[in-house]
């Protein structure tokens, strides 16, 4: 069971009320393998008998197109930008995402605020600002955060995609060195992720290892989640309790397996 | 709100439920701006050529819930606020807004978005010199909107918020809902308040007299250059695209 607890405000429109489901969210940057783990996830909770939704960013209706539009011509200020993806993942909150936890599915996202919030923060906008904007997000069961350094990220990324304008920083880095751009950006939201692991307690798992090694402390730390999914929760009807955790340390229990890092998160900084 | 910035430009925007007649004024305040020789950048509501497409499609699928107006129109402010009133105001140049945050935090509160998230989220707008409130009562504004223009849209009625399923009736709920926020925001960001049940003349006096102190040292432009070229090559101007000579249009 999931209690439906924001990190700073409760969104009109959200009725008060406890989600059969749960929430397991995946950050890390791009090349990490995030999308793999997701998909392999995916297969093995299916596997298991759940039901599972994966969503990811810009996969709205609204703002979806909008989004791809401005980043092909390269015209849009960062604030502006930002407020298009919280639209973006706004609108997959309350029509994809709630609906799905309200049925009892498990979901996974592929990225959530937290990568919102570290893109922008890099770029210089602040950080305090990104974070109130993210108050209306939905504290997820678990976020699961895939850690990586830049010297094992760039043989991933040159036997896959190469080099991505965006994933190299390019649209706010001088200098015409892809390369150099690349490290130089990976390095600073590598920082981000971490601060942000940090404050809010991600559950920290080691990505330098193998595909199979880390799919399956995946599974692990996934199964203290859903496990108990199997019974409807007692007061699933009249459940009315709606909790307002601080976006600063609003962490969740997690696995204490050897190689799973726990994130104590921060003391409240007011 | 920043108010710090210390941009040789001035802004000033109005506010006001529908049909309270701030367009009408602010119109008036554009012509003689201009013919008063200052440089004008006029900025409207909802116009951000980016972001328009994605407001269209909410509209137009209904699919705009609160919070998504919300951060849409958010968007759409702050592209304007970075494309067309910060570079006007550093270049010194006087922006009028028809409607700026106050719309927003109105109508966003009355669908219940936090005042206090709305506050921080336009923290990036800039303050404006003078805010103008068009303040009329709900009867008067209805009769003036109904007069005109019989068909409401969905959102512009309040549908959205399920206030009645009579557009006229919802429309009129909302536009009182509207104003009682408008009210709380009079107060708290000092809008000067402007009885929009005054003769035509007599507010635009009141606002050309509210204006004037703040456009001290506000470049102007010397427009009377090309008088003084036609007056020297013993022309009328003709064929030029706004000079004095120019032929009507057959």
């Amino acid at each position: 069971m999931t209690e439906l607890s924001f990190y700073g405000f409760r969104p009109p429109g959200i009725e008060g009320e406890s989600l059969p489901g749960r929430l397991i969210v995946i950050e890390a940057t791009d090349g990490a393998g995030r999308s793999t783990h997701v998909a392999l996830l995916k297969e093995w909770l299916e596997d298991e008998g759940y039901a599972v939704l994966d969503t990811g960013l810009r996969r709205s209706d609204l703002a979806g197109p909008g989004i791809q539009r401005a980043k092909g011509g390269h015209t849009l200020d960062p604030i502006t930008l930002n407020l298009f993806y919280a639209a973006d993942f706004w609108d997959r909150l309350e029509r994809q995402i709630l609906p799905a936890l309200r049925a009892g599915m498990v979901v996974l996202a592929d990225r959530y605020v937290f990568s919102l919030i570290a893109r922008a923060a890099v770029r210089g906008v602040s950080l305090e600002w990104m974070e109130e904007l993210y108050t209306f997000a939905l504290v997820p069961d678990l976020v699961i955060y895939l850690d990586i350094d830049v010297e094992q990220l760039l043989p991933r990324v040159l036997s896959s995609t190469g080099f991505d304008y965006w994933e190299s920083g390019q649209d706010f880095l001088r200098g015409s060195n892809v390369y150099e751009s690349f490290v130089q950006y990976q390095r600073m939201l590598l920082t981000e992720f971490r601060r942000l692991a940090r404050r809010h307690g991600f559950t920290v798992i080691d990505a330098r290892r193998t595909v199979s090694q880390i799919h399956q402390t995946l599974r692990s730390v996934v199964d203290d989640v859903v496990r108990g999914m199997e019974e409807w929760p007692s007061d699933r009807a009249g459940m009315e309790q709606v909790h307002v955790a601080r976006m600063d340390g609003a962490g969740h229990a997690g696995h204490d397996g050897v190689d799973v890092t726990r994130s104590e998160p921060a003391a409240p900084s007011e | 709100m920043r108010d710090d910035l210390g941009l040789p430009g001035r802004l000033f925007i109005v506010e006001g439920i529908d049909g309270s007649g701030k367009s009408t004024q602010l119109n008036l305040l554009h012509k003689w701006l201009i013919s008063q020789g200052y440089l004008v950048v006029f900025s409207e509501w909802n116009s951000s050529p980016i972001v328009k497409e994605t407001t269209r499609r909410g509209k137009k699928r209904r699919l705009l819930s609160p919070m998504s107006f919300s951060l849409i129109h958010a968007a759409d402010f702050a592209s304007r606020v970075h494309s067309v009133i910060l570079p006007a105001l550093q270049a010194g140049t006087v922006v009028l807004a028809d409607r700026y945050v106050y719309t927003a935090f109105a109508r966003d509160a009355v669908r219940g978005v936090s005042r206090n998230w709305l506050n921080k989220l336009y923290s990036f707008a800039v303050k404006p010199s003078l805010s103008f409130y068009f303040d009329t009562p709900l009867a008067e504004s209805m009769r003036r909107i109904m007069d005109g223009r019989p068909k409401l849209k969905y959102y512009e009625a309040g549908m959205d918020m399920e206030l009645s399923s009579d557009p006229e009736e919802s429309f009129r709920i909302y536009q009182g809902l509207i104003k009682h926020e408008y009210e709380r925001l009079v107060d708290e960001f000092q809008l000067v308040r402007m009885d929009a049940t005054e003769t035509l003349i007599r507010q635009q006096q009141r606002m050309r007299d509210l204006v004037r102190p703040h456009l001290s040292g506000v470049m102007r432009f010397d427009g009377g250059e090309i008088h003084q070229a036609l007056r020297d090559a013993d022309l009328l101007g003709r064929y030029l695209s706004d000079g004095p000579g120019r032929l009507p249009a057959p």
